[in-house]
Order: C-alpha cells, then sequence, then structure tokens
C-alpha cells in the first residue's frame, strides 16, 4: 500500500507540473515581458520625436539633474512613509476590537472594513473631492457651524488631501493582515497575562502587540508599496503643484511623450518596491503571514 | 480585582467609540456620494434642499455612460472567468502535488501584486503597440487578468490547502478517475472558493482605472469615462451612477455571503 501510493505520488508529480504552465506563460509574456520592455526602453531615448534605440544612461542622468522630479521622489517617499504609519496606528485598535470584542457581530464587521473597497479608486476620490473641496462638505459644515470663519483652502489639491485619499483607500490593507495575526493570538495568553497581574494595557503592548508583528509588517508594506505607486488619488486629490512620482510618469508618457524617460522613472519606482519587498522577507517567513 | 475590570470596561467603550468613529470615516465619503446623487442642483454642494430621482433618469439614459459601463461588465466578465481558468489548475497542483521550487513559484506568481498598476499599464502598452488591434477590449482584459491572476490564485491555493482529502482518496478508491474526481468530488466542493475568487477579479476589473486607461486604445470602461467626465464637469450623474453600482455590489457581496454560509451549513448538516 504504502509503496503503491508513493510510487503513484512520484508518477503523478511528473505530469502535475503542467497545470500550472498556463498560468507561468501567462505571466512570463504579460507581465515579464512588459515590464522588460519597460527596462529595455529606460536606457534608450528619445531625440526630436523619435526614438533612438540606442544603450545609454542619458535618462538616468537627465533624472538624477532634474530638482522637479527629485522632488517628486522625495515628497513621494515621504507621502508614502506617513500614510503608512498613520494606517497602522489607525488600524490596530479596529482589527483589536473586530478580532477580540465584536463578538457574533465578527464577520459583519470585517465585511464592512472590506465593502468601500470594492468601489472604484476614481470613485472613492471623486467623494473626497466633494467633501474636501472649497466649497465642499466639510469646509460648508465648518463655516456654518460657526467654527472657523473662512473656508480652509489647504483642504483640497495639497499633499495633505493626497494623504488623506491614500489612507482612506489603504487602511483596509492594514486592518485585515494586523487581524489575521490577532486572530492567532489566544484569548488564554491574554487572560494569563491579566492573571499575572499586568494591566490591560500592558498585556496589550507586551503580549498582543508583538505577536502581532509578521500582520504589521505585511500591512506596512503593501501600504507602504501601494501608496508609493498610487496614480489616481494624487491626480485628483493633489493638485498640480506639489507631483508625485507616480504623476511624473504619467507625465512623461501623455505630455512631453518622453517613452524612455518615463520608463526610467517607472524602473526606479519598481526597484525601489522590489528593495522593500526583499528586505522584507529577510526576516518574515512568507508563511508566516499569508 | 473589580477597579481592573471598570478600568476594562471604560478602555472598552473607549475602543468600541474609536471604531465607531473609524467606520463612520470608511463610510462618509460613500454616503456623500449617494446623497449627492438625489440633490437637483446641477453642481452637487451643500446644503441639500431639492431632491429629485432625476439623475439616475439622466445617467441611466446616457449613452455614453451605458456603453461604457457594458464595456466594464464585459471586461470584468472575461478578466474574472480567464483569471480563475487559469488559476484553479495551478492552485490545484500547488495545494496538492509536491513540485520543485514551489517557494519560487508561489512568489512568481504573487508578484504582480506588488507592481503598480501604472507600471504594468505602461509596459503593457510598449508591449502591445506593435500588434494590431490588441489595445482597446482585448488588451484592458489581459491588463486586468494579470492583475487578478495573483488574488485568483491565491484565494483558491488557500481554500486547497485545507480541503479533506480524504473525500478524494475515497473517490479514488472508489474507482473513480481524475477527471471524474475532479468534476464530481473537487470541483462542487471548490464552489464557494471559486464564487470568492471570481467575485474579488470581477470587483478589481470593474473599478480598476490606470492599467485600463494606458491599454484600452480608443474604447473606454466606466473608470475611464467617469476619470474623463471629472476633468470637465462635476455632474450628479456620476454620483447616480455610483449609487447603482454601490448599491449592486453591496447587494453581490451579501448575497454571496449567504449563499456561502448556506452551503457551509448544508454540508454540516449532511455530515451530521
Amino acid at each position: 500500500m504504502l509503496l503503491r501510493r508513493r510510487h503513484g505520488t512520484a508518477s503523478r508529480d511528473k505530469h502535475k507540473v503542467s497545470p500550472i504552465a498556463p498560468v507561468l506563460l501567462f505571466q512570463t509574456v504579460f507581465f515579464v515581458a512588459p515590464i522588460g520592455i519597460l527596462f529595455v526602453y529606460s536606457f534608450w531615448r528619445m531625440q526630436d520625436f523619435r526614438l533612438i534605440t540606442e544603450f545609454s544612461f542619458h535618462n538616468y542622468r537627465e533624472m538624477a539633474n532634474n530638482p522637479l522630479l527629485i522632488k517628486a521622489f522625495f515628497l513621494s517617499l515621504r507621502v508614502a512613509l506617513v500614510v503608512t504609519v498613520v494606517c497602522a496606528v489607525l488600524a490596530f485598535p479596529i482589527a483589536y476590537f473586530i478580532s477580540k470584542k465584536a463578538g457574533r457581530w465578527k464577520v459583519a464587521c470585517l465585511v464592512a472594513v472590506i465593502i468601500p473597497f470594492w468601489t472604484s479608486f476614481v470613485l472613492r476620490a471623486y467623494a473626497w473631492k466633494l467633501l474636501l473641496g472649497e466649497r465642499g462638505v466639510i469646509n460648508t459644515g465648518l463655516v456654518s457651524t460657526g467654527i472657523i470663519e473662512a473656508p480652509l483652502s489647504y483642504l483640497l489639491y495639497s499633499p495633505f488631501a493626497t494623504a488623506i485619499g491614500l489612507i482612506y483607500g489603504f487602511l483596509p490593507f492594514m486592518v485585515m493582515p494586523i487581524y489575521t495575526s490577532l486572530e492567532k493570538v489566544k484569548d488564554s495568553w491574554i487572560d494569563a497575562a491579566a492573571d499575572l497581574g499586568a494591566s490591560p494595557a500592558r498585556a496589550t503592548w507586551e503580549v498582543t502587540l508583538p505577536l502581532c508583528i509578521p500582520g504589521l509588517v505585511v500591512g506596512c508594506v503593501f501600504t507602504f508599496i501601494f501608496a508609493l505607486g498610487e496614480y489616481v488619488i494624487p491626480a485628483m486629490l493633489g493638485g498640480g503643484k506639489d507631483l508625485l512620482m507616480a504623476q511624473a510618469i504619467v507625465l512623461e508618457f501623455e505630455l512631453s511623450q518622453n517613452w524612455p524617460g518615463g520608463a526610467a522613472i517607472s524602473v526606479v519606482l519598481l526597484a525601489i518596491v522590489f528593495a522593500v519587498v526583499a528586505a522584507v522577507l529577510r526576516w518574515v517567513k512568507m508563511e508566516e503571514v499569508l | 480585582m473589580i477597579g481592573a475590570e471598570r478600568k476594562a470596561g471604560r478602555s472598552g467603550w473607549a475602543l468600541g467609540f474609536y471604531t465607531a468613529l473609524i467606520y463612520g470615516f470608511f463610510y462618509l465619503p460613500i454616503v456623500t456620494l449617494i446623497l449627492f446623487a438625489f440633490d437637483a442642483k446641477e453642481v452637487p454642494g451643500l446644503p441639500l434642499k431639492d431632491l429629485t430621482l432625476g439623475w439616475f433618469a439622466a445617467a441611466l439614459s446616457d449613452r455614453q455612460l451605458l456603453a461604457a459601463l457594458s464595456t466594464s461588465v464585459w471586461v470584468a466578465l472575461l478578466s474574472a472567468s480567464l483569471a480563475v481558468l487559469l488559476a484553479m489548475p495551478a492552485a490545484l497542483a500547488l495545494a496538492w502535488v509536491r513540485l520543485p521550487a514551489k517557494p519560487a513559484i508561489l512568489g512568481f506568481i504573487i508578484a504582480p501584486m506588488v507592481v503598480p498598476h501604472l507600471v504594468l499599464g505602461l509596459g503593457l502598452l510598449l508591449l502591445f503597440r506593435p500588434v494590431p488591434g490588441i489595445l482597446g477590449v482585448a488588451g484592458v482584459v489581459i491588463a486586468h487578468t494579470t492583475l487578478n491572476l495573483c488574488y485568483a490564485t491565491m484565494i483558491l491555493y488557500s481554500h486547497l490547502l485545507g480541503f479533506q482529502r480524504s473525500l478524494v482518496e475515497a473517490a479514488r478508491d472508489l474507482g473513480a478517475s481524475e477527471i471524474r474526481m475532479f468534476w464530481e468530488v473537487v470541483l462542487p466542493l471548490s464552489a464557494p472558493a471559486i464564487l470568492a475568487a471570481f467575485l474579488m477579479s470581477f470587483t478589481l476589473s470593474f473599478g480598476e482605472f490606470v492599467a485600463a486607461w494606458f491599454v484600452a486604445g480608443f474604447e473606454r470602461t466606466l473608470p475611464i469615462e467617469i476619470w474623463a467626465w471629472l476633468r470637465h464637469i462635476l455632474s450628479p450623474k456620476i454620483n447616480a451612477i455610483a449609487t447603482v453600482i454601490v448599491a449592486v455590489s453591496v447587494a453581490m457581496t451579501i448575497l454571496a455571503q449567504l449563499w456561502i454560509l448556506r452551503r457551509r451549513n448544508g454540508a454540516r448538516g449532511g455530515a451530521a
């Protein structure tokens, strides 16, 4: 029996490799190839509206010498970092509430976190425009209740608005993995800490929080990466003054028709993304978090 | 001890209040979006005085919006089906067969998750440009399938990891062929996970903008159409169509959840 089974799996192993082939093929053609082409383009350049297919570091040199791009680069990193930290701080208590306090409403609470995420980013960004504009809901509300005298103009078309939109968009990505981690923390462990005389705050700080670190890390990585590469929200809420990287890429492609230049910025963006992922994978095992 | 409990009670209230605030934050934009669909003014804004259903009629008789809506539905249906069809065999093999280099394969499949949609869209545009006829619906379907594959595969993979293998063994011991086993045992028991993967893919595709924007050619999906409108005008028609979409997707979520719960309970009742 044992022998037959072992033999059976061995022979199945051979022809079961093929079910993965379609996915691998599809992904090679429509994921690896496009990024490869982008990479190649980034070493070409435009001259008099013609593509020069000669290898050079021209675009990368241009990028390093363009103060606007450097500014966009650092602003993107800063915005993504702030958004990540704010999301982590905001998400932990909610994830805790859903996992430990929601009782039979747990599933409903979880679904309620995900539902907004099912509406297109374009529509959600538009909704924030309605809220934050000078004649928007928030300003009108604040003025009519007398809290402020004149509408706040910096609410919309500013890095502040971009950050609000990004926090709103990516908070579910932070809540879900932290929740998954919290589900693995047994109530009895927290009770044990309490029985040993730890205050609820201390039990949270010294027992629950450290055990949530894998979920927290995954949430932070995704939030940071998504915030860094997001286009719709900065384009709709950020205004035209303080550009982010994604906007700079689109400007190169659409407005300047400088495809190699846009490709080079994309490659830099991708390099950051992969560096972050690689750094994190070094000390968090994938199995722990999926 | 009593003191500690009272303290826990108070912090419990604070936590509950805080959670309610965050849920308020989650739903404020959506409620705003919906409220202004009923506002009679041409440009949405406070105060809400005269209410009307006129914008719904206007949106649902707007040829451009309807065309974009139907394009989006088609694209989402096709890309979600394609993603599930490609993902299912891969998930089966990953979950049940000892594969060489499995972590590497998993990593490769998940990789698109971290790549910005903008970057993938640009790459696909450069890839498709020399191929006639592909920029358009076909291009968007391919782009969205690429984006959906990782999610669909992971949903199905984690379902199959937890699958009761004894049922498969039983079917095999009873002499079922591999194909029959798949159709009569694996597929029916995986239906909730397949539905979840399909709905997730459909929703992502239906709302996706950036990648589609680059490869759509002269076609317009609904997010592209709305984006184009928002550049020029703020019209409550957009709010009306958004309200319809939100209503439909919430209804679909609830129906799917109920169906999955009922099936799960039914399976448990059948086993008992």
